[in-house]
């Protein structure tokens, strides 16, 4: 069984396979999460929050389902771009430039996602309070036009790298074969990319605009 | 590996047959070529391979092919060889199957067949219109694998510069250049084989043949003593693209998928070809024969073409071009057959062959004559003896030749088709018969002394440092091109004997000018105009051979044709008087002239003999009459 | 148009000025019957060719110009044979020819690859009639370059060898079984692949293809790609299925594509790569399971 007992092959599978779940359905479920910041403070903090934080075996799944195959897609993505060599403008084909950004867009997100998480759920596990209004925090945060600015491009970089990574993926696995297969799950693709965007960008938003405090 | 050592040179489908049946029997090749060899000329080829498959309920048969194929050469092949060689064919088609070579296919999932020139069966196996390059896949794919396995050592890039002779004068092995060092160093086996292809470089830049193309390696062979066969004989393709630095071939597959050849019945009519109505236009080659149409044999169309343009003043425009016209076929159908073709067209001469006419000519082909090879004739079967050492040997012991650089199969003309067939089979013949050969071989190579190799060694690294080191002289690039237009010229379609003496001058003239040649580089390192001035120089030398051959020749045959010596087919049916009196002068005829040209080198230039053709499978009976 | 061109140079050698110097008026007269079409003089342009020379591996790249009066239907091969008459220089200097490689010159034998304008092409099908004045001619990038524009191609047939591009047959003989069929719609399919002219010019555009060939476990590239997708699907060739699919799914195999899909766009004989690439990416999934969870 030289396939399997050979790590290359199973690794890449593994980092392209993780991408997708758990790591891009996190995404997704977090964006959908984040979007209700525009139903207030109240509801988030409660509702989604508290309901999250209430989830039994939560720091197993956010171990194990977030935070280390999150780990290994960035560590071994990083380890794939160092093998690559992009040559954007010499080849100025879509699917080219898409290669290109997906590893800037990879490269983007270390920054980010570290940042992000240190200013969320570690500076939440040091400070309780944090943790305990959410919504405020974050509303904070994102006041400063710098952070919010931060955010909408961490933002669209996850998205674009997960929408373009579902439709590599599709290729890789071999579930699109034909190159008219692979333009239409591309479209689709971007379809969930755009979607996944706006909710995120409405969930940014709302953070901001939604009433603040209890019983809004 | 216990076996011994032997050395193909040449990577195209006979070295690399040569080599696969030369590895199987147990013995280890060194596969000599000038590049990699899946770049051989042997990739250019578009229509197909011929093989007796009677597939299309036209009852074809392996006689039917023999025949066709004799007749085609205007008698001039040795039988034996040419009954094996159609015998051979559908094995030889399966087992590239088995390679899993793309042929196209039928409906219900068989060999698609198509019509060629010259024959009435759809006969033709082929690979949409990328036939050779397939072909070469097989072969180049099973050649690797053989050399994973450490049974083949291929040396590309490396060129064969002269055999290495023992004191009996039997090839023990060659001197070769490597192409990137220059380094010249001799190679010693138990036998060698040269598949080295054709020779169409003589006429460039009016060839449908690669650059590689240059006969240089046989003209090496020959004047070190092979005798050389039937050198007059070289074919002109009907169809090939007008171009300046190539004329690229449109395969003759155009016409057997149903194109016509036409031209305007007005040569001044200057209206776009789709816009000339059907009664002015003049199909002439279906006007002249009926019978077979646009797929006569490319001898024949080719001298139409040279007719209706130079004599009649009916070419396009009055130029030296007809329409070869697939604008009436299916596009589908077209595209799925012909597609490389069109491809060619369209992206060189820039409008699509499926929307107008192409415009084509004639151009130098394919070499019927080469290196003059013996076969055992077995009389158990009326074709050659398996596996006997003598199939494919060379005048010089231990020296064979197969592929397009041999004489073999094809008389006076090649048959369409059928030379990817015999270039195939030639190379696995002579593997087999270098089976046997060496079965025989007492003392291997090995075990010989030193002295002979080095001095070729020393010979060829002298020539190499008298071309580095001329100061002036010509300039080998431009004299190729005079060649070229020498040859064109002098040597082509239709040849005269004042012309042909004027062109042995020239070419003396050119060999004495080819001695004194400046590089304008001294470069030590991937040097090519040294290795393009000493093709130069074995170029000229077999040109002359060709000129001397056809100057020999006083009749018409095949592809040389000398219109002072030609017998007109009568009017008619082949009956009556006219027939009867045309009949004998034609078997007199073929009495002073049915006979193998065999060319011998000396230092006073080519010695010409004649000796007789094996004429035992089927006696001439047939002129050759297409309408 | 050819017998014009024909007419001229013959009237030109006729006039003893072929050759380099060399009077050589005897040699050829006029073709007997030479007929001139009359056609409209084509038009004629002068071009500046760029070149990146080297003299040989381990040396240092230089550039020179050259100015070449270019005939309509020239290629990039027909005008680099006409510089090797003359090799001179813009600044009137006199240098060695330029070497490059070609054999077909009709787009099938693959060799005469090179970079024209930046762009990866096979150079005898590049037309001077789609390139402007000035022309930039570089060696194919990814191989080492053995001199001018001619380059070592080795490690794409080492990737043939790699992946097993092969039918494994018992032997070249023949043997009296009836070739297996296949269908039109296969075929067509798979004659695409078949198509492959070795030429490396998806490679040069390949991002992931690498640089140098290293200790030769790189990216194989798609090339070779392809023709594991045709061989698996040949009624023979599918026997040893499983141990190519155990190639590609090793180191530099299948899973190093990034998807970048130049490949397929610069191909010159429009192979389609990529479809080869999600076919494989399928079987090798399904090759994976069968590891897995089969015998
Ligand atoms: C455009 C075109 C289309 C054709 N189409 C058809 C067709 O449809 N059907 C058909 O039956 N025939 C066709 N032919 C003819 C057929 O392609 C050739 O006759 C055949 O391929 C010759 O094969 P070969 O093995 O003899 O030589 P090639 O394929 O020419 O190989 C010659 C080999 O010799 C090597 N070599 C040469 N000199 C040296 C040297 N000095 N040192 C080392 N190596 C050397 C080269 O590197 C090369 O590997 C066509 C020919 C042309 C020109
Ligand atoms: C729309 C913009 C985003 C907002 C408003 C947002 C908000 C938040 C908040 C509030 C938390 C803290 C959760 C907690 O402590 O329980 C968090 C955690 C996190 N976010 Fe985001 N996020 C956004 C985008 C992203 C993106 C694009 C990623 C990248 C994949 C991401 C990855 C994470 C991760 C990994 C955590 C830690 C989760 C955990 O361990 O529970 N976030 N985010
Ligand atoms: C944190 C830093 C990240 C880096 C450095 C990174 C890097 C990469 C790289 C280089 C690839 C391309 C792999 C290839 O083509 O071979 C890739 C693919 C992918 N990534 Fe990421 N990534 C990161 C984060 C993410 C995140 C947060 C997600 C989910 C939202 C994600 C989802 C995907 C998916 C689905 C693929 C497609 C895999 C495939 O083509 O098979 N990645 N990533
Ligand atoms: S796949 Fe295309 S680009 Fe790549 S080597 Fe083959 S022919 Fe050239
Ligand atoms: S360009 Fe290279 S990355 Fe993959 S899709 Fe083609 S092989
Ligand atoms: S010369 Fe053969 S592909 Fe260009």
């Amino acid at each position: 069984m030289p396939s399997i007992a050979n790590p290359h092959f199973v690794l890449r599978r593994l980092h392209s396979l993780l991408g997708v779940v758990p790591v891009g359905a996190f995404l997704a479920f977090h964006l959908w999460e984040n979007s209700q910041s525009r139903l207030g403070a109240e509801h988030f903090n409660t509702e989604v929050v508290g309901a999250l934080a209430g989830l039994n075996y939560l720091p197993f799944i956010e171990i194990f389902l977030i935070a280390l195959p999150l780990a290994f897609h960035a560590v071994y993505g990083l380890a794939i771009i160092g093998g690559g060599r992009a040559e954007p403008l010499r080849y100025g084909y879509l699917r080219n430039r898409l290669y290109w950004l997906q590893r800037l867009s990879g490269l983007g997100l270390v920054a980010f996602i570290l940042l992000h998480v240190g200013m969320t759920r570690i500076a939440g596990l040091m400070d309780p309070a944090i943790h305990a209004d959410l919504f405020g925090h974050m509303r904070g945060a994102l006041s400063s036009p710098w952070v919010f600015g931060l955010y909408l491009v961490g933002l669209w970089l996850a998205v674009l790298h997960f929408a373009n990574g579902l439709a590599t993926a599709a290729i890789s696995w071999g579930l699109t074969t034909s190159a008219d297969a692979q333009r239409r799950f591309g479209w689709v693709c971007a379809g969930v990319g755009l979607l996944l965007g706006a909710i995120g960008t409405h969930g940014l938003v709302g953070y901001l605009v939604a009433p603040s405090g209890a019983g809004a | 590996m216990s076996g011994r050592r032997v050395i193909v040179v040449g990577g195209g489908l006979g070295g690399l047959w040569a080599t696969l049946a030369i590895a199987a029997g147990g013995h280890r090749v060194l596969l000599f070529s000038l590049f990699e060899v899946m770049r051989s000329h042997s990739v250019c080829a578009q229509g197909g391979i011929n093989a007796v498959l009677d597939g299309k309920g036209q009852h074809d048969t392996v006689e039917q092919h023999i025949r066709d194929t004799l007749k085609g050469g205007s008698w001039l092949a040795n039988q034996p060889p040419v009954k094996s060689l159609c015998e051979a064919a559908p094995g030889l088609i399966r087992t590239f199957e088995r390679m899993g070579v793309t042929f196209s296919r039928t409906p219900e999932g068989l060999l698609d067949q198509r019509l060629f020139g010259g024959v009435q069966h759809k006969r033709t196996c082929f690979a949409g219109a990328s036939t050779g390059q397939q072909l070469m896949h097989g072969v180049d794919q099973q050649v690797r694998r053989l050399e994973a396995d450490g049974a083949v050592q291929k040396l590309e890039w490396w060129e064969f510069l002269a055999l290495a002779k023992d004191a009996d004068g039997t090839c023990r092995g060659i001197v070769a250049m490597d192409l990137r060092s220059l380094e010249v160093q001799s190679f010693r086996a138990d036998a060698v084989v040269l598949a080295t292809g054709g020779l169409g470089q003589l006429y460039a830049p009016q060839t449908t043949c690669s650059t590689n193309s240059t006969g240089a390696a046989a003209s090496r062979a020959y004047q070190q003593g092979a005798r050389f066969a039937n050198a007059e004989f070289f074919q002109f393709h009907p169809t090939a693209m007008l171009g300046e630095d190539k004329t690229r071939l449109m395969s003759e597959a155009a016409r057997g998928e149903g194109g016509r050849v036409w031209v305007p019945r007005d040569p001044a009519d200057r209206r776009e070809p789709g816009r000339i109505p059907e009664a002015e236009r003049w199909y002439f080659l279906e006007d002249w024969y009926p019978a077979y149409g646009n797929t006569v044999p490319r001898d024949i169309a080719s001298r139409a073409i040279w007719r209706v343009c130079r004599e009649l003043g009916q070419g396009i425009g009055g130029g030296d071009r007809v329409y070869l016209d697939l604008t009436h076929l299916d596009r589908g159908f077209v595209e799925s057959r012909l597609g490389a073709i069109l491809s060619i067209y369209r992206k060189f001469a820039g409008t699509d062959p499926l929307d107008a006419p192409m415009e084509i000519f004639p151009a130098a082909h394919y070499a019927m004559g080469g290196l003059w090879v013996d076969f055992e004739h077995d009389p158990a079967t009326g074709g050659v003896a398996p596996g006997s050492p003598r199939n494919h040997a060379t005048s010089i012991p231990g020296l064979y030749a197969c592929g397009e650089c041999d004489y073999g199969y094809h008389g006076a003309n090649r048959l369409g088709a059928n030379s990817l067939l015999s270039a195939s089979y030639s190379g696995r013949v002579a593997g087999e018969a270098v089976l046997s050969h060496l079965a025989g071989i007492e003392r291997g190579a090995d075990s010989l002394a030193a002295a002979p190799f080095d001095a070729e060694v020393a010979r060829q690294q002298a020539i190499n440092r008298e071309l580095m080191a001329a100061e002036r002289g010509e300039n080998p690039f431009a004299l190729h091109e005079e060649l070229g237009a020498l040859m064109t010229s002098r040597v082509g379609v239709v040849r005269d004997n004042a012309s042909l003496d004027r062109a042995i001058d020239a070419l003396a003239e050119l060999e004495r000018r080819a001695a004194h040649m400046a590089l304008g580089e001294a470069s030590p390192w991937a040097n090519q105009t040294l290795a393009h001035a000493r093709q130069v120089q074995d170029m000229i030398r077999l040109a002359r051979v060709m000129a001397v051959s056809a100057r020999a020749r006083d009749e018409c045959r095949g592809a040389h044709y000398k219109p002072e010596f030609d017998l007109p087919l009568p009017e008619g049916r082949q009956e009556g008087p006219d027939w009867a009196h045309y009949r004998e002068r034609w078997r007199a005829n073929n009495e002073r002239w049915l006979k193998t040209t065999v060319a011998e080198h000396t230092l006073d230039g080519p010695r010409i003999d004649f000796e007789p053709v094996d004429l035992s499978v089927l006696a001439p009976d047939q002129p050759r009459d297409y309408r | 148009m050819n017998s014009v061109r024909r007419a001229v140079r013959l009237a030109f050698e006729a006039a003893g000025s072929s050759g380099a110097g060399t009077t050589s008026s005897a040699v050829v007269g006029p073709e007997p019957g030479t007929r001139v079409a009359p056609s409209s003089t084509p038009e004629r342009r002068t071009v500046e060719l760029r070149i990146r020379r080297q003299d040989a591996p381990d040396t240092a790249p230089y550039w020179q110009r050259f100015r070449v009066a270019a005939k309509p239907g020239d290629n990039i091969v027909s005008v680099l044979r006409a510089l090797r008459l003359d090799p001179v220089t813009t600044d009137g200097e006199r240098v060695d020819p330029v070497a490059f490689e070609h054999n077909c010159m009709e787009e099938v034998c693959g060799a005469c690859a090179m970079l024209i304008d930046g762009s990866p092409r096979p150079s005898c099908s590049t037309l001077l009639a789609e390139l402007g004045d000035v022309i930039r001619l570089e060696p194919l990038p990814k191989f080492p370059v053995v001199r001018d524009l001619m380059v070592d191609r080795a490690r794409l047939f080492a990737g043939l060898q790699r992946v097993q591009a092969w039918v494994r047959l018992d032997g070249p003989w023949v043997t009296h079984e009836r070739a297996p069929r296949i269908s039109q719609r296969q075929w067509a399919a798979d004659y695409r692949y078949s198509r492959c002219m070795s030429c490396g010019i998806c490679l040069a555009a390949c991002p992931q293809f690498p640089d140098s060939a290293g200790d030769g476990r790189g990216f194989i590239g798609p090339s070779a790609l392809a023709q594991v997708r045709l061989l698996n699907a040949h009624p023979l060739g599918r026997y040893d299925k499983t141990a190519r699919l155990h190639a590609i799914m090793a180191e530099g195999g299948l899973t190093d594509c990034g998807n970048a899909q130049n490949c397929v766009r610069v191909c010159p004989k429009e192979i389609p790569l990529t479809t080869a690439i999600g076919e494989l990416g399928r079987q090798t999934t399904l090759q994976a399971l069968k590891d897995l969870f089969g015998g």
